[in-house]
């Protein structure tokens, strides 16, 4: 068991259980949290299992995770690990099942007053057009030829087919393709999940909302990313789907059975892993990368369906939804950093952390690269999101940040504690719109389940991960199931 | 005895499966997966069979193999199976035959089965018990 008294404090924000702890680490693990919430982390299993995170072979300098941590399989949610490219190896359990489980946010240009009459309509019709996929699907099931072109060209093949405007492109992570895709590596199993689910949302935590830029924390950075305070924005929060999930499934089995013969010996299944340049590695990274481009597809497919509502609804009226950015926050990323003060190539896996990289960084768009990539956080249901921005301080967390408020009560404990319809009405007397088909899942995702977005956001601000940029309130909340 | 009983769990399904035998208890392990994904059959029923055949490393393996076929068979083909009938069992193997129905939706989306905290065993009154956790 791990208690307050292994922990060195490093300061206010950080906190270190060092290499002595465990005979098996290979690095100490680092943990960002405030004092306040520390006691949190004891709850699950998830200090554990960023310990054990830290016996990975290769892993450089600290197993790290965000202030939204919490147990998750192999990693724990929240969980940054670098990996030497000659040493070290890659986990599936350090990606996550939902492979670029991600955010992306569209900017219009209404402000609240403007749009409020039309707020009900626009919620119809969004969630019309916006399958979550667990019923009939979309009713167009897609070829596997056609598959394998979104497999390894992600949203680059959506745009190409008329679904989105290249500045889509510009404005997202990676131009929505990992270059490394290969759909060879990829099981039929996994194509055939994939098939009918381009372009909807899922179910659990998955969400799209209507949103308002409610404060502005730096009117310089938010000008250069567009924002506006009253502004209406729609927040886009969903993965690669039974997609991902497939893969994840069919390489962590695959790992098991071949780790042994590297002579990798885990103290969790869930965290099994080979050498990133083993052929087992190369191949989880080929397919990981086209779960990654279906994820980008799929985002940009949703983002297609929003414009036409949109559109529909607000018919001459209607102004274009311009995406500020598209971010993963499940995902291993093969990026140069700095190790032992020389520039690297090391593959970073983030489970439910956000890349934030600072200004004058190669890898993001020019219009952002004065002033940073920005970084979108979401808040649970009905409360807040964020926009932050990556600063040179993060180069300690390789340029990584949290991911969302993280959950602290069992989804059978919020349905025991609150009805559907309990939530609902509380969200509309704030003025939320809620448009859902299942109360259960509204029950959920309550609010209560979470951690409170605003502390978790301000260790990642205080410790100099990402800056605060904007917050941002719903207005109509549209839920998978 | 029960067939299998749902855990208290943070983010997911845990699910505790009991069996007299190992063959009843990957039996009910189906049948506890099926009646958690909700299934709205369609109507009239319309029955359905699927073949089923897994190679694994060792016992809990082969369980997590078999639930994320089963799973992949539901999902793609949207039937829901709550029967298997084996003809071949063991440590490593299995080959069988899946009965369900058609269904129209499902009301709880199982994403995958994992291997976290995975524990299957023989008790001393030889009856077997195995817990598993879902990602939904």
């Amino acid at each position: 068991m791990i208690s307050k008294k292994d922990f060195i404090k490093i300061n206010d924000w950080l906190w270190e259980i060092p290499k002595s702890f465990r005979s098996d680490m290979r690095v100490p693990s680092r943990f960002y949290v405030s004092e306040e919430m520390l006691e949190d982390v004891f709850r699950d299993k998830s200090l554990g299992q960023l310990v054990n995170v830290a016996t990975l072979p290769g892993i450089i300098n600290y197993s790290l995770a965000m202030p939204d941590m919490h147990e998750g399989y192999g990693f724990p949610i929240g969980g940054v690990a670098a990996m030497d490219m000659k040493s070290g190896v890659i986990s599936p359990g350090g990606v996550g099942y939902d492979i670029n489980c991600g955010m992306k946010l569209l900017k219009s240009e209404f402000t609240e007053t403007e749009i409020r009459p039309y707020l009900e309509k626009l919620g119809t019709e969004i969630q019309k057009e916006v399958p979550s996929g667990l019923g009939q699907g979309r009713q167009v099931k897609v070829d596997i030829s056609s598959i394998n072109k979104i497999l390894e060209e992600g949203a680059q093949r959506l745009v190409e087919q008329g679904y989105g405007e290249k500045e889509d492109l510009e404005n997202c992570e990676s131009q929505g393709r990992l270059g490394r895709a290969d759909a060879t590596a990829v099981s039929d199993h996994a194509k055939n999940r994939g098939r009918d689910q381009v372009g909807t949302l899922g179910s659990g935590n998955h969400f799209l909302e209507i949103q308002k830029v409610d404060e502005i924390f730096d009117e310089n950075i938010a000008k250069a990313f567009g924002l506006f305070k009253d502004q209406i924005v729609i927040m886009i929060h969903t993965g690669s789907r039974g997609l991902g999930h497939q893969i994840a499934t069919d390489y962590i089995g695959l790992m098991m059975r071949t780790m042994g013969k590297y002579g990798i010996n885990l103290p969790d299944r869930e965290l099994a892993a080979v050498p990133i340049n083993s052929s087992e590695g190369q191949k989880y990274f080929s397919a990981m990368s086209c779960g990654a481009n279906y994820a980008w597809a799929n985002r940009q497919m949703i983002t297609h369906f929003i414009r036409k509502a949109w559109k529909s609804v607000l018919g001459e009226k209607s102004s274009p939804l311009v995406a500020l950015y598209d971010v993963a926050h499940n995902i291993a990323k093969i990026e140069k950093h700095l190790v032992n003060g020389k520039e690297t190539e090391v593959c970073v896996h983030r489970k439910g952390a956000t890349r934030a990289f600072p200004p004058e960084h190669p890898e993001i768009p020019l219009k952002y690269r004065k002033v940073g990539q920005p970084v979108l956080i979401p808040g649970s249901m009905g409360t807040a999101s964020y926009i932050l921005v990556g600063q040179k301080e993060g180069e300690q967390a390789f340029y990584s940040t949290c991911h969302g408020a993280g959950r602290t009560m069992s989804r059978h404990e919020a349905t025991r504690r609150m009805s559907g319809e309990e939530v609902v009405k509380s969200l509309e007397l704030k003025g939320i719109i809620v448009k859902c088909w299942s109360a259960r899942g509204i029950a959920e995702e309550a609010p209560q389940a979470y951690k409170d977005i605003h502390k978790v956001v301000e260790v990642v601000h205080n410790a100099g991960l990402s800056r605060k940029v904007a917050k941002l309130k719903p207005l109509v909340v549209i839920k998978g199931e | 005895m029960k067939n299998y009983e749902i855990l208290e769990h943070k983010a997911d399904l845990k699910i505790r499966i009991f069996g007299a035998t190992k063959e009843e208890l990957f039996k009910n392990a189906l049948l506890g997966m099926t009646e958690s994904m909700k299934p709205e059959t369609k109507k009239p029923e319309e029955e359905t069979k699927r073949q089923i055949k897994i190679e694994s490393t060792d016992s809990a393996a082969l369980l997590v193999d078999f639930l994320s076929e089963v799973l992949y068979l539901s999902q793609t083909n949207r039937e829901a199976y709550s029967k298997v009938q084996f003809k071949k069992f063991s440590d490593n193997q299995i080959e069988g035959e899946l009965f369900g129905q058609k269904v129209e939706r499902f009301g709880e989306d199982i994403k995958a089965v994992t291997h976290h905290n995975l524990d299957i065993h023989q008790k001393k009154d030889k009856t077997w018990e195995a817990t598993i956790l879902f990602d939904v």
